[in-house]
């Protein structure tokens, strides 16, 4: 017989909990199966990459090919970023930021080196207002002077105010990396003279350049693609299908070097070498970069990857590996931030480290779990939606392969330990970029680490074409030095004058200095100099 | 908060608008701010939020301007003279300048004081 009191209410609930845990399971088994990978369609010529999961939110984004690298004055991007949901010809912005809170939406706007991107997230069944206030903030915004002045500004300085080491030092080390394009500063220290170049009226007309139909993409994420092809077709009619002079697009190309910035506060110092470009198939780097690591995965304790092995040695220094993947080029990163001397100590440790890998010292287990972490890194990625919106959109903008999950998971798989020791071989042996940004007297140079800032001569030789010599140094190639270079030339002047200019210029050329070697403490047999160096050219010559 | 004001009923009729424009230039004649180089827009108080943001809003040559023509018709004023006659204000010349920007930051407090005061109303 069962008592009373075991009839309570939380012997009732249990009763009641394998019911409910079987509900539960259901749930979850619905939402567990994987993501699909974005799909390109086209909708009245407005580029559209989505995937629906049937959720009950969805992310729209507009993905425009305005990021840093195709600025045409710097800070134009982070200009135009800001504007974003200002006053438009229809609407105020605090009529457009109330209506979002309204129908409890969030409106986003950054941007990336590439990509800049209007980004909105809302509940499903509000496709349509937020598709209509997207398409009238990339072609109807106002621009104006005072909001300028009032607003954008004032977050700028805002925003520069909060730049750290790290984000400076990632900045310098793409600019001596890429030069200019890809190496522009993805957001400009309060150093950096833009005032004369940002303003209202340049960021508009750089706006009018980028917002049109052949330089956006739209991602749409939990949207679906009856409702965007409803909806995106009469609001996008505005946006104007060419850009009325198309940016200029160099080809990114590697250059490498170092680049050092003195700054008070934490120090950090970023080593980079080129890495894997978006959609470009090298799963070595991915792995590479899983194995080098440096984010711890529990907390309380650094982790166990190779970087965080490395920081063990340097209490409150913080390391950590990425690859930047770019269209057509990508840089692979290790940062490393903190004290000063903590920060060279880990620098010394983390080359030691890579040197070691390349030597072929990463035990099977090791390279399992770098695998592992690769592989989760990209499937989670694809999963949360910022990055992967990102990527769908960049992808798209540039005419890209999008990321194939699928694909990539099975080329990470197929990654081995030898292919492992290449790739890092390859970035110990290429030139590297470093940046040093804090305190410069302990920061180490990129040579102390052991580093190359040129590459091999071997590659140097391979294309003659490309370095041609440089012309100016003629009479260093030519081994002579600075002073005789200039008598040589002056006679050279001289001897082409006319007949009296000559003559009267003859004796200026003309130098009469005696000198006598000293040894053991007796000058020698003075000598004429002029005499002596017209013996010396004459040995030299018989040398050559 | 403007005073009341017949302005928009009369422009909305051309034909009083017409009939009406000659008094009104003989008004802006006779109010005397011309004599003194001063615009119609110089007179607008500046002793309040409002306005002092749209004076932040005009563009450093008009801001300039605009200072130039006070402090000259305060100049005046103090000597008990006149500007000669061909530097008086013309008419053409008596263009608003500051009353569109305050009626432009009037209309954003108005529309922020609507949106917060706004009640919803549920559809479903």
């Amino acid at each position: 017989m069962i008592s009373r009191s075991a009839l309570t209410r939380g012997s009732q609930l249990a009763l009641r909990r394998p019911c409910a845990a079987k509900l539960a399971q259901r749930g979850y088994a619905a939402v567990a199966s994987p993501k699909a990978s974005y799909e390109p369609t086209d909708i009245a010529g407005v580029k559209v990459a989505a995937r629906d999961d049937h959720g009950p939110t969805t992310r729209l984004a507009v993905v425009a090919k305005a990021g840093t690298r195709y600025e045409p004055l710097p800070g134009l991007t982070v200009g135009l970023e800001e504007f974003a949901f200002k006053n438009t010809q229809k609407r105020s912005a605090l009529r457009i930021v109330r209506e979002a809170e309204l129908l409890g939406g969030q409106l986003t706007s950054y941007h990336t080196r590439e990509a800049l991107v209007l980004q909105a997230n809302f509940l499903r069944e509000d496709l349509p207002y937020f598709t209509e206030l997207l398409a009238e903030v990339i072609s109807q915004t106002r621009y104006t002077t005072h909001e300028f002045h009032e607003e954008v500004e004032d977050v700028i300085h805002a925003k520069q105010a909060k730049l750290g080491a790290v984000a400076v030092a990632l900045d310098a080390a793409h600019s001596a990396a890429f030069h200019s394009g890809l190496g522009a500063p993805l957001y400009p220290t309060s150093n950096t003279p833009v005032a004369s170049y940002l303003n209202e009226n340049s960021v508009a007309a750089f706006a009018e350049v980028t917002y049109s139909k052949d330089n956006i993409a739209v991602v749409a994420d939990g949207a679906s693609q009856a409702g965007l092809s409803k909806w995106i077709e009469p609001f996008f009619k505005a946006v104007p299908a060419t850009s009325p002079e198309p940016l200029s697009t160099p080809a990114s190309k590697y250059f490498g070097g170092e680049q050092r910035i003195p700054k008070t506060g934490i120090s950090a110092l970023v080593l980079a070498f080129p890495g894997a470009a978006l959609g470009a198939s090298s799963p070595e780097t991915a792995v590479l970069v899983g194995l080098l690591g440096g984010n711890s995965s529990i907390k309380w304790s650094p982790g166990f990857s190779i970087l965080s092995k490395a920081t063990a040695a340097a209490p409150g220094a913080h390391a950590q590996a990425s690859n930047y993947a770019y269209s057509d080029a990508g840089l692979l990163t290790i940062e490393i931030s903190g004290a000063p001397s903590a920060v060279r100590k880990v620098a010394e440790e983390s080359v030691k480290a890579l040197r070691s890998v390349a030597d072929g010292s990463v035990s099977k287990e090791d390279l399992v779990k770098a695998i592992a972490k690769a592989k989760f890194d990209l499937l989670s990625q694809s999963e949360t939606s910022g990055t992967g919106l990102v990527h769908a959109g960049a992808s798209l903008i540039h005419g890209v392969k999008p990321l194939q999950v699928a694909e990539t998971v099975k080329a990470l798989e197929s990654v081995t330990s030898d292919k492992l020791k290449a790739a890092a071989k390859g970035l110990l042996e290429g030139k590297a970029s470093v940046a040093a940004v804090g305190d410069l007297f302990v920061l180490p140079f990129a040579e102390d680490l052991g580093l190359k800032k040129r590459s091999h001569s071997r590659t140097a030789s391979k294309s003659p074409l490309r370095n041609p010599p440089i012309m100016t140094f003629a009479w260093k190639a030519a081994g002579i030095t600075y002073n005789r270079y200039l008598a040589v030339a002056s006679r050279v002047v001289r001897r082409s004058l006319k007949e009296e200019k000559r003559l009267a210029a003859e004796p200026r050329g003309e130098t009469e200095v005696r000198f006598a070697k000293w040894s053991g403490g007796k000058p020698g047999e003075p000598k004429n100099l002029a005499e002596a160096n017209a013996a010396d050219i004459i040995t030299r010559a018989g040398a050559a | 908060m403007p005073p009341p004001s017949l302005a928009p009923f009369i422009i909305k009729r051309p034909w009083l608008l017409n009939m009406l424009k000659p008094v009104a230039q003989l008004y802006a004649n006779a109010a005397g701010y011309r004599q003194l180089g001063l615009r119609a827009d110089d007179l607008i108080s500046e002793e309040n939020e409002t306005v002092l943001q749209a004076l932040k809003r005009l563009p450093p040559k008009q801001s300039y301007d605009r200072i130039f023509r006070i402090r000259r018709a305060v100049q005046l004023s103090l000597s008990h003279k006149l500007l000669p006659k061909n530097e008086w204000t013309k008419p053409e010349e008596d263009v608003p300048y500051l009353g569109p920007l305050v009626e432009q930051l009037e209309n954003e407090i108005k529309e922020r004081e609507a949106l917060d005061t706004l009640e919803v109303v549920k559809k479903h």
